[in-house]
């Protein structure tokens, strides 16, 4: 944790200083003169997080005494795997929400997301996400009445 | 009191009109503990379907689903740690570990006895003491309800988590985000990037689906294995104590729980703050209270009643200003104003006068959902436990799913998915790298109305500190804070002086 | 054997469905329009003044034209969002919009990246308006705008809510030309403000028309709109007390560029039909929402009309960005 504490420190710190310098002036106006600017939370804000982006970095750049080597990183190889593997799902399902229909998402979200966890059943990996899409339907569309897409 | 029992008749005789209170809270329920779906979307598209039903039935019914919504949110929270409602976040932080040990029937139970503990309270709260709770309400001004806000950032010392300084950037960051939309008084754009979508801001509940529920979902899927695992070891047998809760723990948590219902009920009747912050506050109130407050967050049955029994004490004081003053305070109650004119019941103080009894009816049908609430959560917790038994595989895909039609309904269009997954992102990695999604949640919550109530303090006090002398309710809080801040920078400072003692365990280390 | 039974039962659940949907389909193919549901945006979330009328209006339409209006909200940018997603709907007439029409005659004055323009969308017609006021405790010591002015020069750095740039152009008009000087408090929403002029917070506020909710607290002393309110017949508009600056809002019907005029006419007719509709006059009175109808023609010269003039006040006021 400590390394990744300097890692995301300096990350943090370099994100509230791109804030700071780029993103706040580029994206929000100065505001009329006698008015609270409107940048004046955001900036403050990103002052806090660099100051204490780089105090993270400072109080982490040297070992304590009693850490016996948990450097293990936080982030295990599957965690990083499953991100990819949901995120590819997502981005998928978001082309065919856009290209065919809602209802195509939708199945292949559970679908999808079935077999990346490694259901290799055919029956569930066709029964579930049918059954979930129909009991949703039946829930907004004919109890509640109201059309969802 | 008499329209009371009157009320209490109409409701009690008329079984059409207890079918839906029950109706609606079970549905409440069921939507709270799915996760994605919440009451405010549950309450929303019910509305049309109350059309053909009788006033009294209609409104109890709606305002069923928000308390069995409120309610069920525990369950997702502290089965799945993904909580249905970003209100009951909280929970989710010792619900889950508990469950884990083998006590998710503990914890389930507690979660739903404060949940009708606290619900039932407020409705009383809101039944006898709405009109001059409401007057009160009134005295707090912008001023006072920046003092008040100061004062519980506070909070997010305590809430941090084990580190301090990750916590107050995750703070720093919440707020940071929730300044992204038009700005309030001069409706200059920030950092919307030219998006008309994000003119409004982010919305909460697709970035807390997005953050606690998605990013928890995907956590989990990279740990298949061993969570499983740890599942099948776990026999449900367990020592029988796992299965209720004690009276000693009854004896614990009642005095959390009236503490809980106590700031839920504040929480509710203060405009805007909603019941993710009164969650919250309770959840730290009872944490710096408690004598052993570095123990939350691995199992303390406390913070499960801290949380729950808030956050339902939110919904019903929420109707106070609406009742008394027809001044919507929350999400709901702005919904559920709607529906009160559909059904002919203007809310505001004509409407003691004018429909009585139909006040009456609804009085009674809220206290019956409380009981209702009891009964339904009650008889459904052998079933929810057993979901915890369902391999993970199966449960993660369906909780996707519903995650995206949650937040798809909040705008009805892609972008609140998109928000949904950016977020995904943010809460991973905060996750993973140990900065506290609570703090970031509430600068998220806090901030705006923080910086709305300050600029409205600069022109209501003509510019003048000075004349802060008017203010003794703000004056108060704002000693509160400053006591506070010097308290926790004190104690910090000397546990930083302490000579560090060898720890067992890795997890119990105080960085700073 | 029971998965071929559970299987079975979901196939044929699901054709039992599908079999409705295409009989259902089928049965309303006539020759005219409509012939299917018809989508009506809102551009505010659910539940507040707009989405009611919406509704109520959308239940009597719906039965004047025989299939079912679905309301959908598209919340964001006070309607922008909604208005734009309207922009890029086919204009067949099974989209339209319910909102008020400061979306294009007031919204692209004072928000960045609106640029809407009367020519953007077709209308049929108009059927309530809101009542925008000034509004103060009931007990204040003024009762007209001259009055108050009269006040404000004895009392300088008093509070004024404001929930918009357009709310904050009265009073700083107003204070320009008479030499006042006001605290504009900023205020999110109408019950912001009720909060506010309730709790003695501010003297005078801004209001889009709740405050006819609360006739023993409040009392209006300003109608901002160039025509009496119905509600408060005595009160003089902002015009007869010597300011040009009265904006009229109503709830309008657009529809996308290029939709032909006779489903413009067929959907006036139908809205004109709510508008005397008695279940739509109950629901519009609940919310003290004025009823005034205007059709199809009438409404294209109100949008032309007001666009120019608000164009001209705002520039005066130097809001235009």
């Amino acid at each position: 944790m400590r390394r990744a504490n300097v890692v995301s420190g300096a990350l943090l710190g370099l994100f509230g200083l791109a804030m700071l310098f780029f993103v706040i002036p580029w994206q929000i106006e100065a505001g009329p003169a006698d008015m609270m600017s409107p940048r004046l939370v955001p900036t403050i804000m990103m002052v806090v997080v660099t100051a204490l982006a780089v105090l993270l970095v400072v109080t982490n750049l040297r070992p304590r005494s009693e850490e016996a080597g948990d450097e293990a990183p936080p982030i295990s190889p599957a965690e990083l795997a499953a991100l990819v593997k949901v995120g590819a799902i997502f981005a998928l399902c978001l082309v065919l929400y856009a290209w065919v229909s809602p209802l195509a998402a939708g199945l292949a979200l559970v679908a999808g997301t079935l077999l990346a966890l490694g259901e290799r059943r055919p029956l569930v990996i066709v029964l579930m996400p049918s059954a979930l899409l129909l009991a949703l339907w039946l829930l907004f569309y004919k109890v509640l009445g109201t059309a969802i897409v | 009191m008499h329209y009371l029992l009157v009320g209490f008749e109409d409701v009690l005789l008329d079984p059409a009109t207890l079918f839906w209170v029950a109706f609606g809270v079970t549905l409440g329920y069921i939507l709270g503990a799915l996760p994605g779906l919440g009451k405010a979307t549950g309450v929303a598209v019910s509305i049309p379907l109350t059309f053909y039903l009788g006033p009294a039935a209609a409104l109890g019914m709606l305002i069923g689903i928000a308390k069995g919504s409120a309610a069920g949110s525990a369950v997702s929270a502290i089965l799945l740690n993904t909580p249905g409602e970003p209100s009951s976040a909280p929970t989710a932080l010792d619900g889950y570990p508990l469950a884990r040990q083998g006590k998710a029937q503990k914890a389930l139970k507690m979660g739903l006895f404060a949940s009708v503990i606290g619900d039932f309270a407020s409705t009383v709260i809101l039944i006898g003491l709405a009109a001059p709770l409401a007057q009160y309400a009134l005295l707090i001004g912008p001023v006072e309800l920046c003092a008040i806000l100061l004062f519980s950032l506070t909070f997010i010392g305590g809430l941090s988590g084990r580190s301090l300084i990750k916590g107050l950037i995750a703070g720093a960051l919440g707020v940071f985000f929730a300044t992204i939309g038009l700005e309030t008084e001069t409706f200059i754009p920030r950092m919307t990037f030219g998006l008309l979508e994000l003119d409004d801001g982010i919305a909460l509940v697709p970035m807390a689906i997005g953050m606690l529920a998605v990013a928890e979902m995907i956590v989990q899927a990279g740990n298949l294995r061993t969570l499983d695992g740890e599942m099948e070891k776990l026999t449900d047998g367990g020592a029988r104590e796992d299965h209720f809760v004690t009276a000693a723990e009854w004896r614990r948590c009642l005095p959390v729980i009236a503490r809980g219902t106590f700031i839920g009920s504040i929480v509710g009747i203060l405009p805007g703050l909603g019941a993710s912050v009164g969650s919250f506050l309770s959840y730290g109130a009872t944490q710096k209270a408690s004598k052993t407050p570095e123990k939350f967050g691995t199992g303390m049955i406390e913070g499960v009643a801290a949380a729950e029994s808030a956050d339902n004490a939110v919904v019903p004081s929420s109707l106070i200003p609406l009742f008394a003053l027809g001044i919507p305070g929350s999400v709901i109650a702005a919904i559920l104003i709607a529906a009160f004119i559909l059904h002919g019941l203007t809310p505001g103080p004509l409407m003691f006068q004018q429909q009585p009894r139909l006040v009456a009816d609804v009085y009674a049908a809220m206290l019956c959902a409380s009981a209702i609430l009891l009964v339904i959560g009650y008889s459904g917790q052998r079933l929810f436990a057993r979901i915890i038994k369902v391999p993970l595989r199966l449960i993660i895909p369906g909780v996707l799913l519903l995650c995206c039609v949650g937040a798809y309904m909040e705008t009805n269009s892609v972008f609140s998915i998109y928000v949904m997954l950016f977020f995904t992102l943010v809460g991973f990695f905060s996750r993973k790298l140990d900065f506290s999604f609570v703090t970031f949640l509430i600068g998220f919550v806090i901030g705006p109305n923080l910086e709305l109530t300050f600029r409205q303090s600069i022109q209501l006090l003509d510019h003048d500190a000075a004349n802060l002398i008017h203010h003794p309710i703000a004056l108060l809080f704002i000693g509160l804070t400053v006591a506070t801040v010097a308290w926790l920078a004190l104690g910090s400072y000397r546990a930083a002086r302490k000579p560090r003692r060898p720890r067992p365990r890795g997890k119990e280390t105080i960085e700073v | 054997m029971e998965r071929m039974t559970r299987r079975g039962a979901l196939a044929a659940l699901a054709g039992l469905g599908l079999g409705t949907m295409v009989l259902a389909g089928s049965a309303a193919a006539s020759d005219a329009y409509p012939t299917g549901p018809i989508t009506m945006l809102v551009g505010y979330a659910a539940g507040g003044q707009t989405d009611l009328v919406a509704r109520a209006a959308a239940k009597v339409m719906g039965e004047q034209l025989g299939v079912p209006i679905n309301v959908v909200n598209k919340p964001g940018a006070g309607g922008a969002v909604a208005a734009r997603e309207l922009q890029q709907a086919k204009p067949d007439g099974y989209t339209l919009l319910f909102h008020s029409n400061t979306v294009v005659n007031s919204a692209p004055f004072i928000m960045e990246r609106v640029d809407f323009t009367p020519d953007d969308f077709e209308y049929a017609g108009m059927i309530t308006a809101y009542q925008v006021g000034l509004v103060t405790q009931k007990d204040a010591p003024f009762d007209t705008l001259p009055e108050f002015i009269a006040w404000a020069k004895q009392n300088p750095g008093f509070s004024y809510g404001a929930l918009s740039p357009e709310a904050r152009l009265y009073i700083e008009q107003i204070a320009r030309q008479e030499g006042l000087k006001a605290n504009i408090v900023p205020l999110k929403g109408g019950g912001d403000m009720i909060n506010a002029i309730l709790g003695r917070q501010v003297v005078l506020a801004f209001s889009g028309g709740i405050h006819n909710k609360y006739p023993d607290q409040m009392k209006m002393i300003s109608a901002l709109t160039t025509f009496r309110h119905p509600s408060d017949p005595d009160v003089k508009t902002i015009e007869e007390d010597g300011f040009a600056l009265g904006m009229d809002s109503r709830a309008t019907l657009f529809l996308p560029k290029g939709t032909p005029r006779p489903i413009l006419d067929r959907l006036a007719a139908a809205l004109q039909a709510a508008a005397t509709d008695p279940g739509f006059e109950k629901v519009a009175a609940a919310a003290s929402i004025p009823i005034m109808y205007l059709g199809v023609d009438a409404a294209y010269k109100e949008m032309a009309d007001t666009y120019a003039k608000n164009r001209g006040i705002m520039q005066s006021a130097g809001l235009i960005k």
